[in-house]
């Protein structure tokens, strides 16, 4: 197997059974398995992303592709060398003080977790200190805030004055999205990205890592 | 022509047996999985321990047994009256009972000069208000839209001063915390003559959406409503599962998910103050399985908010339920349709308090002058529906068809002008029957431009406060009016 087709379509097919039996199959040929994994999996879940993106495919689709890409990855990670267990960068995630909504942050968090970012998912109602705290004990490279309601989202931008009273400012990427976000509400609290959905969130993520 | 409050029922998407069936699944909800609290409820969840509800504090769980449900429920009223500032404006919410109104709290308008869209603010909010106002078929003023431009410490007397001024239908919103609901009951109440007039002919109401689904109990809109019960405001329980996401995909499964989260919320409340007026107010809605956002739009929307009303009609129990909301981002034809489905579903489906009925777009995210202008026609028609076709002698009319005999005409007799003004639902003004050559001589307008050019003329007129001048000064010494 020296293209990864196979594991890709057998992702986008939601095939969790088939995927497993392929990345053993895999690893029985001998194939790296960091190679199985960024060439097969997180490839795979990247056409997920745009299939998501475009609304070729319905959210709970995307969630069962995350579920087997999951599995897939705990067959490779006692596998991985330590270099290959880096991961391209340390997101912090949470929805902002005062809002209780998570659906559509959970869905952000597990996209950018299968695109090979690892993600510390704070939860809801979460105070600006919070986020300082958490941005330092994880050294976090990005920073995602989340917002529903139109009465919190003064929150997300107070929670990035208390990112840069802290000086950590110029350590992370600031990106923010929620159903009443826009990229203008975005540029005016001064944010360095906002997303519309979680496929595109993940690829922005990505980007500003890279 | 007032077509506010008429009796319907003719569209019944559960039979009998079904709602039977649905309530009781509820109940099983309640006994057996039961729901869950956020922290800070303690007072809460100790009054439904000492009334006999089990509770788990570990586990963060209460469930209910079916006595209490009913014991509880039964103690709800039957009917509400929801008061304007203008009797005429009074809502008599039982049965069947009709009316629709605003809902909603839109962050973007369409701007009424420009086209195009941009942050609502406190004018806004005070012009369609004024809108509503002059609409005869909006029966009632749900804050639209929220203030962008202004502080949430102010946030909350705000709303209601700039809707109580414009405006004289009942008036109703969400607050964002105890303070802002003292604050509000307290200027009502310098309306009203006191707490106590208040009480007696309540004009404002509040929306709590005490339920964060599934079945979970929030605690600050707990707090907000059971504050509301002890004052005597009535509440509207909102709760508004999508399907697929926050509820089971199906549409049985999201109505006796929610029709469980409100026997639990109405309980509550009358443990809190036994006969305290509310509203039932399941919302049943729709995630987009494509993007997880809300399908405002959606036929089913109609469908599934009609049977909501005969669940809580099940429990005597008023309601407050959605339709005519459009996942269009322009009153086009999409928003036409999708707006005239829903309100006519459940218009027929005999809701008492429909709310999100007019102004909206982009499901509950934008509003646009124009668009109440629409809707407002739309809910005319639909209103329409209710009334039905009156057939006793003066109707049927044989007496005429006598005397004008084969082969004559109508046009002059008597019995046309009588009933012209009456029989039909006349329009208001913004549906175009002209002939394609009167229609281009004026302008070949679409309904967008008329639609406009109404709210134009309507927000042009004087502009007289609801609010009594003596009462207004007082009320910006006391408060920081921002208008």
């Amino acid at each position: 197997m020296t293209d990864f087709n196979e594991i890709k379509e057998t992702l986008v097919n939601l095939d969790e059974q088939r995927l497993i039996e392929l990345v053993n199959e895999a690893l029985e040929k001998d194939i790296p398995p960091g190679d199985i994994l960024n060439k097969g999996l997180i490839a795979g879940m990247d056409i997920v992303g745009e299939k998501m993106e475009n609304e070729d495919m319905f959210i709970p689709e995307v969630l069962m592709a995350a579920k087997a890409m999951s599995k897939g990855v705990e067959i490779l990670k006692p596998l991985l060398s330590d270099k290959e267990t880096q991961t391209r960068g340390s997101v912090i995630i949470g929805t902002v003080k005062g809002d209780l909504h998570d659906i559509g942050k959970n869905l952000v968090a597990m996209m950018m977790e299968s695109a090979g970012l690892t993600v510390h998912n704070l939860g809801v109602d979460i105070a600006p200190e919070e986020f300082v705290r958490m941005i330092k004990e994880k050294n976090a490279g990005i920073l995602c805030l989340s917002a529903l309601l139109t009465t919190t989202m003064p929150m997300m931008k107070q929670t990035i004055d208390a990112v840069v009273e802290s000086g950590l400012r110029d350590q992370v990427k600031i990106m923010v999205g929620g159903a009443p976000v826009t990229q203008a509400f975005a540029d005016d609290i001064g944010a360095d990205a906002f997303a519309s959905d979680a496929g595109s969130a993940a690829k922005s993520a990505k980007a500003l890592v890279a | 022509m007032n077509l506010m409050g008429l009796q319907d029922g003719q569209y019944r998407p559960l039979s009998p047996e079904q709602i039977e069936t649905v309530h009781e699944a509820s109940l099983k909800i309640l006994e057996k999985t039961g729901i869950t609290y956020e922290q800070g409820l303690e007072d809460t969840v100790q009054l439904l321990e000492d009334n006999g509800a089990a509770i788990d504090r570990d586990k963060k769980n209460i469930k209910f047994s079916k006595d209490m449900i009913a014991e509880q429920v039964a103690r709800a009223p039957e009917k509400v009256v929801l008061c304007g500032q203008n009797p005429k404006n009074d809502l008599h919410l039982t049965e069947n009972r009709v009316h629709l109104g605003t809902g909603g709290a839109a962050i973007k308008i369409l701007d009424p000069k420009t086209g195009k869209v941009r942050s609502t603010t406190l004018k806004d909010l005070y012009d369609v208000s004024r809108l509503v106002d002059q609409l005869d078929n909006i029966h009632f003023l749900v804050r639209p839209c929220i203030a962008t431009d202004i502080d949430k410490a102010d946030y909350d007397i705000n709303m209601f001063y700039a809707c109580l001024a414009a405006s004289s239908k009942h008036v109703m919103a969400g607050v964002n915390d105890e303070q802002g609901l003292h604050n509000v009951i307290e200027m009502a109440s310098m309306i009203a003559g006191g707490p106590d007039k208040l009480a007696e002919k309540p004009f404002i109401s509040v929306i709590t959406s005490f339920a964060i689904s599934p079945l979970k109990l929030c605690t600050q809109s707990t707090h907000i409503m059971q504050e509301a019960n002890r004052n005597r405001i009535p509440v509207a329980l909102s709760s508004a599962p999508m399907a697929g996401s926050t509820s089971p995909l199906t549409m049985a499964g999201t109505l006796a998910q929610l029709h469980a989260e409100q026997l639990a919320g109405i309980t509550i409340c009358q443990l809190t103050r036994p006969g305290a007026p509310l509203l039932y107010g399941g919302i049943p809605g729709m995630a987009n399985l494509k993007t997880m956002g809300y399908s405002g739009g959606a036929v089913e929307c109609g469908m599934m908010n009609a049977s909501i009303h005969q669940l809580s009609n099940h429990i005597k129990v008023p309601n407050y339920n959605s339709a005519g909301l459009s996942d269009s981002k322009v009153p086009d034809a999409q928003a036409g349709y999708e707006k005239a489905f829903t309100v006519l579903l459940a218009s027929m489906g005999g809701a008492n308090y429909i709310h999100h009925s007019a102004g909206m777009l982009e499901s509950m995210l934008t509003i646009a002058h124009e668009q109440f202008v629409i809707d407002d026609e739309i809910i005319g028609n639909a209103c329409k529906v209710l009334k039905g076709i009156d057939i006793d002698a003066e109707h049927l009319a044989l007496e005429v068809i006598d005397s004008v005999g084969p082969g004559g005409n109508f046009m002059t007799s008597p019995h046309t002008m009588a009933h012209m003004r009456k029989e039909y639902y006349n329009g208001n003004g913004v549906t175009d029957r002209k002939s394609r050559e009167k229609w281009e001589q004026d302008g070949s307008l679409d309904i967008r431009q008329r639609a406009l050019a109404m709210a134009k003329k309507l927000l042009a007129g004087p502009k007289p406060s609801h609010i009594p001048e003596e009462i207004d000064k007082e009320i910006k010494e006391k408060f920081n009016i921002l208008l």
